[in-house]
């Protein structure tokens, strides 16, 4: 350290600091720089990346909070594609159906001096989750499956107790199989296979393809919600829920699914119809000299300061009386473009007059020069500003939330998602569904900026240096 | 002449599509909102007039008193934090010239999530036996390991700092490298501690209510607190973003030349960065006084999660009176609350600019 090596001398006046020292000094207060974006990275982006990994697992609520579960061990991912594939022949979904096999082996321990005893197992006649699709559930695995101990072999293991002293401890495996009763060959494929293993708490389950989802009465009774789940409907099996569960009961459509739908059609309408009003509107503020432009600019940034809650109830009577509440076209309509007509007008500010000068000299009117040269060479700003109308309308939740309220399958995904924390986000707990359902409601947005990264941020950079 | 007139009418037709929406849909309706304000009015029954019975009954309301507090607070608070962090992250990430390009993309996904999405996962992270509350958790379990490292560090880096003035001038208070090296050895020291089991491990299993609570810290309750954290979370990456641009179109000759005239690092951002950044900045508290004072979505996705008293702001307050549950609608009220909302929010629009412009004037 560079303090020590003075301090033997001890000059009697104080110098200035080395080159060497400066230089440190330098690279520190880089390293400080680093480290401190280095930790902001990490608090925005973890967020996101513990989020998402929760949304895999089983109960996102668990404590502690571990990183390392089923959904994430890839030696899971091969057991579940195998249980899949001998039960629906499909590696990827997983499913029971007719003419299934399926092995499913699990290994239990105990001290020596205890005995294994054969779990009672059975497929239980269980619903997924607490949702809607629990009641439009017809067919249970329970009613087609059949299990039975195939085999069963002994073996020992080394094991070391709280203390740390090595032990030997008596192992025993068990092979079960599940198959498709032969007698209900005729029968409907089914999503999942639950199985319950009831044993004394004195064993210990140490081994199966994948973990039990619950563990209950002290260790007692271990249940699986799906045995035969294939790799992605083990990884995703929130997804897949949410999709499934979030159903319609009269017509059985998944909710989400439908919501997805409005939310893509409401967007695309309302990007269209942004970008008609706000070309045209800024074209005419920027270019043309008309009594009333000054008024409407300033309402325009006025309108950009008044909440939508100033506006709604007149809005909401509007679109009642006009009998076009619970449509898409109302949260289409609804918008005041005042920013991207904003936008659009700074664009052409900056957009050279002599083109267009020498059309209109040639006897084009202000409509054909705008189609015809204008607009085509307006793609940047166009590109731009229909994707912050897109990414607007897909993430707005008041007007939805206000114009849309019933069936359930008209809502736009925004609102959706109000609802899906209702109905699974409350007392039940069921975090694994919202937290997938965001994910997803996320994915059209997270597309957009992926594709025309550059755009956006450059028109945030442009908007901070104006 | 004739030039003038068709320009003036093709001028018309070009703004006629947004002109008619603006009418429609904001122009009328806050007429139409003021002229409810003086009504009784159920969305169903043709609107009675009442006078100013509706604002005398808004001033006598516990809960829109409590909402325009909240508000108020919840404005305050985000929009000084997030201004003030964004523009030291900006000024941060200026300085790590090679992680730029990154940060434009890590920074960005918060601002393009829906405020939904965003509170769903906010409120999974602030669930009772949540992760935010583990994090808690281990903090105050390892609190006798966060105090030593903290006074550690301290000690280690004021010797250094007072050992080198003896010999050196024109070593800082903050000097980067002794607090690097002060760092390295706190942390050295904690961790060994750790190790060898030398400082107790505090058990803790408590459930902490972020978010269903009647609790309140200072003026605000701690249900708002927590989306106050998650809104500075998602607004800071794209305020930072502007607070960027702005510090790149600085020149970087005006720093030079502070330099050689001698003026330090706080100086030269006092008297150069801030200046320069006005009109950035003056954009970032304008969007942040906006967007807190209309704050809706969080508190409506909260719901039933938590108490109404903890979570009400005015525009849900005007939301509520419009389309409350399991009762009819009080148009009046809202109409009279969301006025008092529009006004509130440019008066604070105002007042902030004409600051800026005094400022601007010294």
């Amino acid at each position: 350290m560079m303090a020590s090596t003075p301090a033997a001398k001890v000059p009697p006046l104080r110098r200035r600091l080395p080159a060497g020292a400066l230089r440190r000094r330098q690279l520190a207060a880089s390293a400080w720089v680093y480290l401190t974006f280095l930790v902001v990275a990490i608090i925005m982006a973890g967020t996101f990346v513990l989020a998402f990994i929760a949304s895999l697992k089983v109960d996102p609520l668990e404590r502690p909070f571990r990183i390392y579960f089923d959904q994430l061990n890839p030696a899971a991912w091969i057991a579940a594609a195998r249980l899949g594939q001998e039960g629906a022949g499909d590696a990827l979904w997983g499913g029971l159906a007719p003419g299934a096999k399926v092995d499913f082996s699990v290994t239990y321990a105990a001290p020596a001096d205890a005995t294994i005893v054969e779990p009672r197992a059975e497929v239980p006649r269980r619903r997924p989750g607490s949702g809607i699709a629990a009641a439009l559930m017809r067919h249970y695995a329970a009613d087609y499956a059949s299990i039975a101990l195939r085999s069963s072999s002994a073996a020992t293991m080394q094991a070391r107790d709280e203390k740390g002293i090595r032990q030997g401890w008596q192992t025993r495996t068990f092979v079960y199989e599940i198959t498709y009763r032969t007698d209900r060959q005729n029968g409907p494929w089914i999503e999942r296979t639950p199985l319950n293993l009831t044993a004394p708490t004195s064993q210990i389950l140490i081994d199966s393809p994948i973990s039990p989802s619950r563990s209950e009465r002290r260790g007692r009774l271990l249940s699986w919600d799906n045995i035969t789940p294939g790799a992605l409907g083990l990884i995703f099996n929130n997804y897949r829920r949410v999709i499934n569960e979030t159903a319609d009961l009269q017509t059985g459509k998944s909710l989400l699914g439908s919501w997805l739908g409005n939310s893509l059609v409401i967007a695309t309408g309302r990007l269209v119809l942004t970008l008609v009003v706000a070309s045209l509107a800024g074209y005419a503020l920027a270019r043309l000299k008309f009594r009333g432009s000054r008024l409407l600019f300033a309402a325009a940034l006025f309108s950009m300061t008044i909440p939508a809650q100033v506006t709604f109830v007149s809005n909401y009577l509007i679109f009642r009386d006009l009998s076009l509440l619970n449509t898409p076209w109302s949260v289409i309509v609804v918008f005041v473009a005042s920013a991207n007509v904003l936008l659009m007008k700074q664009f052409f500010e900056g957009f050279p007059r002599e083109i267009e000068e020498a059309a209109i000299v040639d006897g084009a009117n202000r409509f054909q020069v705008f189609c015809k040269i204008v607009l085509p060479n307006a793609k940047p700003a166009l590109l731009v500003n229909a994707i912050l109308a897109f990414q607007g309308a897909w993430n707005d939740f008041f007007w939805p939330l206000v114009l849309i309220t019933s069936p359930p399958e008209a809502l736009t995904v925004q609102v959706g998602l109000l609802s899906l924390r209702r109905s699974f986000g409350g007392a039940q707990g069921d975090w694994g569904l919202v937290l997938a359902g965001a994910f997803i409601s996320i994915v059209p947005v997270v597309i957009l900026f992926v594709l025309f990264q550059r755009h956006i941020v450059s028109t945030q950079f442009a908007k901070g240096t104006q | 002449m004739s030039r003038t007139r068709s320009e003036e009418r093709s001028g018309w037709l070009f703004v006629l599509p947004f002109t008619i929406s603006m009418m429609l849909f904001f122009v009328f309706a806050i007429v139409r909102t003021a002229y409810y304000s003086f009504t009784d009015f159920d969305l169903f029954e043709a609107p009675s007039f009442v006078g100013m019975s509706n604002y005398t009954a808004l001033v006598s309301d516990e809960l829109f008193l409590l909402a325009l507090r909240n508000t108020i607070g919840f404005s305050l608070i985000v929009t000084t934090t997030q201004t003030v962090l964004a523009l030291a992250l900006a000024v941060l990430v200026n300085h790590a010239v090679r992680a730029r390009g990154l940060v434009r993309t890590v920074f960005y996904l918060p601002s393009i999530m829906s405020s939904a999405a965003m509170t769903l996962i906010f409120l999974w992270l602030f669930q009772r036996n949540g992760f935010m509350t583990a994090i808690v958790s281990v903090m105050l379990a390892y609190r006798q390991h966060i105090l030593l490292f903290l006074v550690g560090m301290a000690a280690l880096h004021g010797a250094l700092v007072l050992n080198a003035r003896r010999s050196y001038e024109g070593v800082s208070i903050f000097d980067p490298f002794f607090l690097l090296v002060a760092a390295v050895g706190a942390l050295a020291l904690a961790v060994s501690c750790a190790l060898a089991g030398l400082l107790s491990v505090f058990d803790n299993n408590l459930p902490i209510s972020w978010l269903n609570t009647q609790r309140h810290f200072l003026f605000m309750p701690v249900t708002l607190w927590s989306v106050a954290l998650m809104n500075v979370f998602t607004t800071v990456p794209t305020l930072m973003l502007l607070f960027l641009a702005g510090l790149q179109s600085i020149p970087s000759s005006l720093y030079d030349a502070a330099e050689v005239d001698g003026a330090n690092a706080f100086q030269r951002f006092r008297h150069i960065t801030v200046p320069a950044l006005r009109p950035v900045t003056f954009a970032v508290v304008t969007m942040g006084v906006i967007g807190t004072l209309q704050m809706f979505d969080q508190v409506a996705i909260l719901g039933d999660a938590a108490p109404l008293a903890s979570r009400v702001t005015l525009a849900y307050y005007v939301y509520e009176n419009a389309f409350p549950e399991g009762a009819s609608s009080r148009i009046g009220m809202a109409s009279a609350a969301a006025l008092v909302l529009g006004i509130l929010t440019i008066t604070a629009v105002y007042v902030q600019k004409s600051l800026g412009v005094k400022e601007k004037g010294e």
